[in-house]
């Protein structure tokens, strides 16, 4: 008996030297690419379940969207790049051309632009996409272009004309790309397809400058090779060759083991946790963030984070009881406990980006330090505007014994400014409104019954969402309020038919982030879309915060009057925010950080915060703008 | 006859009952979810960050239901469901619009069965000889020692020992692949250099599911084991001389064997439902991923589709062991 144990422990330990020494170290880049020409990158949306379909025109549908196929196979019209705050004209050689009451619009497109298997790009693939869409129930866009375009047709191979059903002075922003527009189809493939719903486009051709080598069939990888035509394609023209001659993009799965990945220089560019983050910083010495020091993360990405709030639903329908929760919240604490300092405030419902700032934040500055509450303390009328936050910040930051960014870079790093930590204004706008204190120190509402605020949140503790429901809960029950964090699988449900009194979705929907335009953000609080509680809203941030103003309501509908180019869009974005602040629908806190690894052992001049010349997220579609930009560091 | 008549058609037709009950509950539960898989797709849509215009949003719903097929009653739509499933057709997936369910499951499952097949019957049948020779040789020093790694093993969160496999093998020494179920660039056509290839990647997931399998296995049939032991036939054939290999394996073991066998065909069903954790811990391709994605998006076809193979899994599994039961246990049969 104890001979047969020992032949099967034997045996066992046999077969795993065996299977292990197989090879010795594993690469995750097959034997024939070679990784110094190789960039490998992580899929931010996961596994494809769907590995060997590329057709992304059907509503709805994500086949790896983000494993290349809005990154290096398909080019929109015009790009929002939010570094610099600008829109991109990619495969349109300008911007779009409206005519006076916006009913047409004229596209010139750039020439010389080929698909991968030879056959050039015009404006007849152009037409054909938008047909087929608006002609097929289930593709994307299909609603908006039957909704809008009346004909579409051309002027020679190069120019297309849309003649428009009705006014649409932001008609282009469909074909602008902001992880999202409509891309276009090869007409002499589609066109030959007798259901292009069921089509799965494989293997794809593609307009940008790679093309699919290979494919997971399991959906973890997508391996890309770069044109040897690439100059016939837009980046191409506009950037330069793309330095890596191979893209791989790879799931790996949960943080950790992005991490492990790129310890072992086996991931270029990821996005991380801050604590995977700082296990990278540990343990790779050629590892960085988007700035090489603290606060490290990514402080440009064009979303506000916050707390949206039911107006709805009592008490959050009155306007004092909103700003009492806003002045109840320590921005430094709260940023504090969220990402340990790591964050730029912001007290607008944009993004505190660099363009955003320099659109807003900075030409509202004087506004904002002006702005007063109805309510006066010490025979004054009280002015909520702290313009001292972000060196508070700072201050925390120091103390956990971070080295943090000279004074002239505070506002940059940090914020413009947030609204004061105010408790006793907090407690005069409450005690106006029939609030008082129990005997316990919890406030009653104005019926005497204990108030209870219920934060919904979602299920990843690593997100801003979840960071930011717990930080401000924090803040709320220290000013006396019984808080109680709800997370559910279900949030989004739950705040789109306005299940729920406060919420950590976004608290207004992103702006373009490369544009001053605010229509995107406001139209999210017209009138005409507040969706009563129990009714689904029409979307996300913005729509589920169930508030809307006449006022508002007007600048919008002199936005659409304006041309996208016209000066006089920020003045009306600017009287619009002056709104908001005064009635502070939804809480905004900090922006969105984004927490990316890169390495820099096979690749350098990522665009980082030293060096801005791109938007910085892999996933983005603008990564095929950064490609020709990067250096290789020559090893093997 | 009488074993068809009496015992048989009744277990077959219990059998066709459970898979009824089975799946009419699969097809009313998601419907009874928060989740609207409508609502799903323009949330998807709009947080990815296209911008869809307010006024189409209502049009856009009907357009979706249509195609989705969720227009008319439940009833109707339960009608629909049926007349699809006689024709083995589970539906297009909501997600992945229009890809059929059926051609999603079968990208992934065949990972999740060769994996899973394989694991269970090797743990079943390691975990019940070691814990079968563990239980009658108890007295040893050996078997203490393979009952207190069993003991060590089993309370340990099935996550723990897969990430530490997975830190020790694929980072630390890293000898084994850390994501995937073959190489990148692995040509897909039947070879040696293949069958390696998805051996090493399969093997840190496998071991993990062996090893927690395998203790499971193990300390059940020990406590079986320590009760037949003290059965008067196990003294007698010890009295009389029977040798310990001849008493352990056809006197012991295989009596221990009869609740390890019902709960061998329950494992099997489940092979259906997938390893959720082997495949976020190892990222190993699977069909766990797929259901889990379905729930969190409100796919009921795909939903569907997984959980009905899954019934019908377990449920096939128990009839053919229910059947097959008079092989190892001489006292039952159907007469």
């Amino acid at each position: 008996m104890r001979k047969s144990l020992r032949v099967l422990l034997l045996g066992l330990v046999v077969c795993s030297f065996i299977l292990g020494s197989i090879s010795v170290a594993f690469t995750q880049v097959a034997p024939q690419i070679p990784r110094n020409e190789t960039i490998i990158v992580d899929i931010l949306g996961g596994r494809v379940v769907n590995p060997k379909r590329f057709n992304s025109w059907v509503i709805g549908v994500s086949s790896g969207t983000d494993s290349g196929i809005q990154q290096l196979m398909l080019e929109p019209l015009w790009c929002v790049e939010y570094a610099k705050g600008r829109v991109l004209n990619v495969l349109a050689k300008e911007p779009p051309i409206y005519n006076k009451d916006f009913t047409q619009m004229t596209v010139k497109l750039r020439e010389g632009i080929y698909w991968s298997d030879g056959v050039e790009f015009t404006a007849d693939d152009v037409i054909f996409t938008v047909e087929t869409l608006k002609n097929k129930p289930g593709m994307s866009y299909n609603t908006e272009f039957n909704m809008y375009v009346d004909k579409i047709s051309k002027t020679g191979k190069y120019t297309v004309i849309f003649d428009l059903k009705q006014p649409n002075s932001r008609f282009h922003t469909y074909f602008l790309d902001r992880w999202g527009a409509c891309r276009f189809m090869p007409k002499h493939i589609f066109e030959k397809v007798e259901d292009p719903l069921k089509f799965d486009f494989y293997p794809p051709i593609s307009l940008g400058p790679y093309v699919l080598k290979d494919v997971d069939p399991a959906g973890y990888w997508r391996l890309w090779e770069r044109r040897k035509d690439w100059n016939r394609t837009a980046v191409g023209k506009m950037y330069g060759m793309p330095k890596p001659k191979y893209v791989l993009f790879i799931y790996y799965g949960a943080p950790e083991k992005k991490a492990m990945a790129q310890i072992k220089h086996e991931l270029d560019m990821c996005d991380l946790t801050m604590e995977s983050f700082r296990a990278v910083l540990q343990q790779n010495q050629y590892a960085r963030g988007y700035r090489k020091d603290f606060p490290w993360v990514v402080n440009i990405d064009p979303c506000i984070t916050g707390i949206t709030l039911n107006n709805a639903v009592s008490p959050f329908n009155i306007k004092d009881v909103r700003w009492a929760l806003t002045l109840a919240i320590d921005i430094v604490d709260t940023i504090g406990i969220a990402f340990d300092g790591a964050a730029t405030m912001g007290a607008l419902l944009i993004p505190p980006t660099p363009a955003y700032l320099r659109w807003y934040y900075r030409p509202m500055e004087t506004w904002l330090k002006n702005f007063a509450l109805d309510i006066e303390v010490d025979g004054k009328p009280f002015k909520p505007y702290d313009t001292n936050a972000p060196y508070r910040l700072a201050e925390y930051c120091k103390k956990r014994g971070y080295t943090v960014p000279p004074e002239s870079q505070i506002k940059n790093v940090f914020g413009y400014g947030w609204w004061k930590y105010a408790p006793e204004v907090a407690t005069k706008l409450l005690e106006r409104q029939g609030f008082k204190k129990g005997a316990d120190g919890k406030w009653l509402l104005p019926d005497g019954k204990p108030w209870k605020i219920t934060i919904t949140t979602g299920t990843n503790p690593a997100h801003p969402q979840y960071r930011n429901g717990f930080a401000v809960a924090q803040q709320w029950r220290k000013f006396g309020i019984d808080v109680e964090v709800k997370t559910s699988e279900t949030a989004g449900t739950e705040g789109t038919y306005g299940k729920y009194e406060a919420i950590t979705t976004w608290p207004a929907q992103e702006p373009w982030g490369g544009h001053p335009d605010l229509y995107r953000t406001f139209s999210a609080w017209r009138s005409k879309y507040v969706k009563p509680v129990g009714e689904a809203a029409i979307g996300a941030a913005g729509y589920i915060s169930r508030w809307s103003d006449k006022k508002l309501d007007g600048i919008i509908d002199d936005m659409e009057k304006t041309a996208w180019d016209d000066p006089n869009l920020t003045k009306l974005g600017i009287e619009g925010l002056k709104i908001l602040v005064e009635e502070m629908p939804s809480i905004p806190t900090f922006g969105y950080p984004g927490v990316v690894g890169w390495d820099e052992y096979y690749w350098t001049n990522y665009p980082g915060a030293e060096n801005s010349y791109q938007q910085p997220y892999h996933h983005w579609p603008n990564f095929k703008f950064m490609l020709p930009y990067l250096k290789s560091t020559g090893r093997k | 006859m009488t074993f068809f008549k009496r015992y048989l058609l009744p277990r077959i037709i219990q059998y066709l009952v459970v898979i009824f009950i089975g799946t009419t509950v699969v097809f009313v539960v998601p419907r009874l979810m928060p989740t609207d898989p409508i609502q799903q797709t323009i949330e998807r849509v709009t947080m990815q960050g296209t911008y869809i215009d307010p006024d189409a949003v209502e049009e856009l719903k009907e357009t979706l239901k249509e195609l989705y097929g969720l227009k008319g009653t439940l009833f109707e739509q339960y009608a629909i469901f049926w007349k699809r499933l006689f024709r083995g057709d589970f539906g297009p997936s909501f997600a992945q619009f229009p890809t059929p369910v059926m051609e999603l499951i079968s990208i992934s499952l065949p990972w999740t069965t060769i994996l899973l097949l394989l694991t269970t019957l090797l743990s079943w049948v390691i975990g019940n000889i070691l814990g079968g020779l563990a239980g009658y040789f108890s007295h040893y020093r050996w078997a203490r020692i393979l009952e207190g790694i069993a003991m060590f093993i089993r309370p340990i969160p099935y996550y723990i020992v897969a990430l530490g496999l997975l830190i020790l093998f694929a980072f630390i020494f890293p000898i084994f692949p850390v994501v995937g179920g073959a190489s990148i660039g692995s040509e897909f056509k039947l070879s040696w250099n293949l069958i390696i290839d998805i051996i090493e990647h399969a093997f840190l997931p496998a071991l993990s599911l062996i090893i927690v399998g395998t203790s499971t296995w193990f300390i059940t049939m020990r406590l079986i084991v320590s009760n037949i032991v003290t059965e008067d036939y196990v003294s007698y054939a010890q009295s009389g001389g029977v040798s310990n290999k001849e008493i352990v394996f056809h006197y012991v073991i295989r009596n221990g064997l009869l609740p390890q066998i019902t709960g061998l065909a329950l494992s099997l069903g489940q092979i259906f439902s997938g390893a959720l954790i082997t495949e976020q811990v190892f990222s190993y391709p699977g069909i766990g991923t797929l259901l889990y994605r379905s729930i969190s998006t409100g796919d009921y076809n795909l939903m569907m589709g997984i959980t009905i193979l899954s019934i019908i899994g377990i449920a096939t599994g128990v009839l053919i062991i229910d059947i097959v039961y008079p092989l190892f246990d001489p006292r039952i049969r159907y007469e």
